[in-house]
């Protein structure tokens, strides 16, 4: 073979092997972006998706479709959903290639997975990204501040619900009883069970709402219904604040609290244990699922919170769990306290008027948020 | 003079008062008191006009007239003030 033809041969080789790069240059690759007005996640993919322009512009092209304005593009998104085999249910969605991304929760998760696809797709490899979310901090360590916050607003909002005193009378009924009684193993296990039961009938109420906003929640109504509900709670907490400036418990519901009563004691009373300790736990179920709807407020916006930091299904429930042990706590104080030292004890109803103003306040800066900037309550 | 306490068990500002009135009459043992359960004595409920709002105190002269009430979780140091004030009548 003379020169001429080994390097004729040489190039052709070249040009085969090269040639996916040198058509990568000239073709650019296509991620399809599928988004909403008004929706928090969309415009949290939109500020990863520009930093990504800037990083693989050369070789990628976005192209972004607003589903509630262009027919089309709903089409199209079906169509996608289509080809790709998956049952689109909301935004943002999405296509690197033939991979696909349903709804969009931070740079780090979500954001990492697309670069990646992106990657994969123009057949290079990237630098890690660093995470500039993390601090160190001495006796604590490494710390996320993002992943910090969704804990401690957790934290916060569990507690003033918990001093709410809707949930608190009956405990206190309950109490008073239980101190009337010679047994003191009975004394504990009705008192625990009662607060069990209605953790678990809380727990429960909160899942349900969870579900429901889950469910309906690309909807943008739902997130402005949940904000406006939240203006109002807020109101309401605060004008409660202003308007019991003596600290003094309110009565209401006469009849309520009088049938409540004389039911716990039958219970109580009851000689065999497991017809007290079934009993106990109806009534916990009864009693927490008519007070629930005192305190609707704090968990509806909650667990559209919680909704809004699209998190794994394990995790909606582990924090609507540590909400709930917050707001039990001071329930399991007044009882341990009574309990060891066989005096009914309250708390101080100044600490329940400063909930509602806390607690007011806290649900007006929400609902203003889930209004205008819901994309400021995503901390994941 | 006497006072006249309308509290509920179910009233976590009752039970905080309790403790607090019962060291007041330990040191004034000339004053007289009564306590009243809310949900056990509508008639005196009625009769005091309580309101809605607990727990109440009232202070009665020695021809059972009221003199002053006190509403919601108050201080010993306020009580006392006013035991000292009232206390010939």
């Amino acid at each position: 073979m003379s020169i001429y033809k080994k390097l004729i041969a040489a190039i052709f080789f070249m040009a085969i092997v090269l040639w996916p790069s040198f058509a990568m240059a000239e073709e650019k690759e296509e991620l399809h972006f599928f988004w909403q007005i008004g929706c928090p996640h969309c415009a949290k993919e939109e500020i990863f998706l520009e930093g990504i322009e800037e990083k693989y512009g050369d070789y990628l092209e976005i192209k972004r479709y607003e589903i509630s304005r262009e027919p089309e593009n709903i089409k199209l998104l079906q169509q996608f959903g289509k080809d790709l085999g998956v049952d689109i249910k909301g935004v943002p969605f999405t296509v690197v290639g033939e991979e696909y991304f349903v709804g969009y929760l931070s740079d780090e998760t979500t954001g990492s997975d697309i670069e990646a696809a992106i990657l994969d797709i123009l057949g290079v490899d990237g630098p890690p990204a660093k995470d500039k979310s993390k601090i160190d901090l001495p006796l604590f360590g490494q710390i996320d501040t993002k992943t910090m916050s969704l804990p401690i607003i957790t934290i916060i909002i569990g507690i003033l619900d918990g001093f709410n005193p809707c949930a608190m009378w009956t405990l206190l009924f309950l109490i008073s009883l239980l101190l009337g009684m010679k047994d003191r193993r009975r004394m504990w296990v009705l008192g625990v069970t009662f607060i069990v039961a209605s953790a678990a009938v809380y727990f429960l109420f909160m899942a349900a709402w969870l579900n429901l906003i889950l469910l309906l929640g690309f909807i943008i109504w739902i997130r402005i219904l949940i904000g406006l509900v939240a203006l109002g709670g807020g109101a309401w907490n605060l004008k409660k604040y202003f308007k019991n400036p003596d600290a003094g418990c309110e009565v209401t519901g006469d009849e309520k609290r009088r049938r409540v009563f004389d039911r716990l004691k039958e219970i109580t009373q009851k000689k065999n244990f497991w017809l007290a300790f079934v009993g106990i736990i109806a009534l916990a179920f009864a009693v927490n699922l008519v007070e629930a709807i005192c305190s609707a407020g704090l968990p509806a916006v909650y667990t559209q919170l919680l909704v809004l930091n699209d998190l794994a299904t394990w995790q909606y429930y582990a924090y609507i769990l540590l909400y709930i042990f917050f707001f039990m706590i001071d329930d399991l104080l007044i009882f341990i306290i009574a309990m060891v030292t066989l005096k009914m004890t309250g708390v101080s109803t100044k600490y329940s008027r400063f909930s509602n103003l806390i607690g007011g306040a806290l649900m007006i800066i929400i609902g203003l948020l889930l209004l205008f900037k819901p994309e400021w309550l995503m901390f994941g | 003079m006497k006072v006249l306490k309308f509290g509920a068990v179910w009233c976590p500002g009752c039970l905080i008062m309790k403790p607090r009135w019962a060291e007041i009459e330990k040191e004034n043992s000339w004053l007289e008191t009564e306590y009243f359960e809310y949900d056990d004595n509508m008639d005196k409920v009625k009769e005091y006009e309580v309101g809605n709002v607990l727990p109440v105190f009232i202070f009665l002269d020695k021809d059972g007239k009221e003199l002053t009430r006190l509403k919601g979780e108050k201080d010993k140091k306020d009580i006392l003030e006013l035991l000292k004030k009232y206390k010939d009548n």
